[in-house]
């Protein structure tokens, strides 16, 4: 099952970090429209909250502080699911449908199917699908209820600067472009449905420089399980291929034993 | 006085056989999880969530018989000698139709080493299965790993079962009645396994 995109469909995000505030009306939007309960977090001395992405938050902004001659600066990500081109756990998920792709190039998800394995958790090339009490995948669906109505995902609609902005990701890309912006995600794992706007190297963001489903994946998928298969078939083979040439170890031909026993 | 003498007590056989049935649980039921190509075979076990609750079951149950079938063999498998030696040098005349005389113990050097092979790929397959059994509560690379290494695993167990199964059964006639009554004919004791049926019959006597 290839999971083949249609790039020229896509639509996704822009997210434009030099515009974000960090004002989280995006986290706040997505708990709105997908109603998520509020987890309980813990003051760690810093104003980001919640410090990861949990069962119930599908997206945030992590606050990153910036250091420069003597004074402090923050940078605001939006962390959330990529909806990666090739998505590393649509790659592993074992139940069809579980993870699928919408004819937008959103990795969406169906719950009733998602068989709990988590191998997606382990697949992901940004940590993000995250399993809660009722032991199933959760994450962004980029508001797929909303946008197959026309709408724009709740984040993208709360935000007040523009920073998240939802769209034909080719037009997105295009406009940034244009207006020289360093983007982020662009080409790698056959683009990202979500592409970026940094103000600095991506590892600043904690983000990997090159992205890519976890060699470990590839090696399951892409080597062991098509030399696993004609490995088993190969030994069905060679044992058959060798019981017509050499032929079974028959005890009974065998005369110095069979003289041997009846003696 | 009989054909036949005993190779593998009662117990023996029942363990390899509860051996057997939760390997094959483990393969069916794991198999949709392999790869989804054979996704069709969550529908022996009524759907994905269930044959990974089989799959946890029997591969607990594997794990622990695998094992204990290895310790109660531990001291016959982990021995060499120079007989060995020419079995291990003639490819224990697998690869001729010459016959061949080989003295040889109780088991074989390939028999050996299918043991040691099965005792390494249970430890491997039971600590990463473990491991993939409750992935939030690992680090994420030690998971990626065990994933890959359980499948990898798998693929080396589901071949060497194929040749264990032919050289007990068609590849060598007369075999597998060691597994089924425990009893195999002394001409099959004589020519496969020489040393142990002169040691076994000098008991008795």
């Amino acid at each position: 099952m290839a999971d083949t995109i249609n790039q020229a469909a896509r639509k996704g995000f822009l997210v434009d970090t030099a515009r974000c505030i960090g004002c989280r009306s995006c986290q706040v939007a997505c708990k709105q429209w997908n109603k998520l309960d509020a987890d309980k977090t813990a003051n760690k001395g810093t104003f980001e909250n919640p410090r990861d992405l949990t069962p119930a938050l599908y997206n945030r902004i992590k606050f990153i502080e910036k250091e420069t001659s003597g004074e402090v600066s923050w940078l605001f990500f939006n962390e959330r699911c990529m909806h990666c081109g090739d998505a590393g756990c649509m790659k592993v998920c074992p139940s069809p449908g579980a993870l699928y792709r919408t004819n937008d190039g959103i990795v969406a998800y169906n719950k009733e199917k998602c068989i709990s394995c988590k191998y997606c958790v382990s697949a992901c090339p940004f940590n993000i699908p995250r399993y809660g009490a009722d032991d199933k995948v959760s994450k962004c669906h980029l508001c797929l209820d909303r946008v197959v109505g026309g709408m724009s995902p709740a984040c993208a609609k709360a935000c007040p600067t523009e920073t998240l902005k939802y769209g034909s990701r080719a037009e997105l890309i295009a406009k940034a472009t244009a207006a020289k912006k360093t983007l982020y995600g662009v080409d790698d794992l056959q683009g990202l449905g979500v592409v970026y706007a940094l103000e600095g190297p991506p590892e600043q963001y904690g983000l990997p420089a090159s992205p890519h489903i976890p060699l470990s994946v590839f090696l399951w998928k892409d080597v062991i399980k098509p030399l696993g298969i004609l490995g088993f078939w190969g030994s069905i083979g060679a044992m058959l291929l060798h019981y017509v040439t050499i032929g079974p170890k028959k005890v009974d031909d065998d005369l110095d034993v069979k003289e041997d026993h009846h003696e | 006085m009989s054909d036949y003498i005993e190779r593998f007590n009662t117990s023996e056989r029942v363990l390899h056989w509860i051996v057997t049935a939760s390997f094959f649980s483990l393969v069916l039921s794991g198999l949709g999880l392999y790869s989804r190509l054979f996704h069709g075979y969550f529908g022996l076990f009524g759907g994905g969530q269930n044959a990974i609750l089989i799959h946890k079951i029997s591969g607990v149950i594997f794990f622990f018989s695998s094992i204990y079938m290895f310790l109660n063999h531990k001291k016959e498998i982990s021995t060499f000698d120079q007989d060995d030696k020419l079995w291990v040098d003639k490819s224990g005349g697998y690869l001729s139709r010459d016959a061949s005389h080989f003295n040889i113990g109780k088991y074989n050097p390939g028999q050996k080493l299918f043991a040691l092979c099965i005792a390494a790929a249970t430890a491997v397959l039971g600590v990463t299965g473990l491991i993939v059994w409750m992935p939030l509560d690992f680090p994420r690379w030690i998971v990626q790993v065990s994933l890959m290494l359980h499948s990898l695993m798998f693929v080396g167990s589901i071949m060497f079962v194929v040749v264990h199964v032919y050289l007990a059964t068609i590849g060598n006639p007369g075999t597998i009645e060691a597994m089924l009554y425990g009893d195999v004919r002394k001409i099959w004791a004589k020519k496969h396994h020489p040393k142990w049926y002169k040691e076994v019959t000098s008991d008795n006597q």
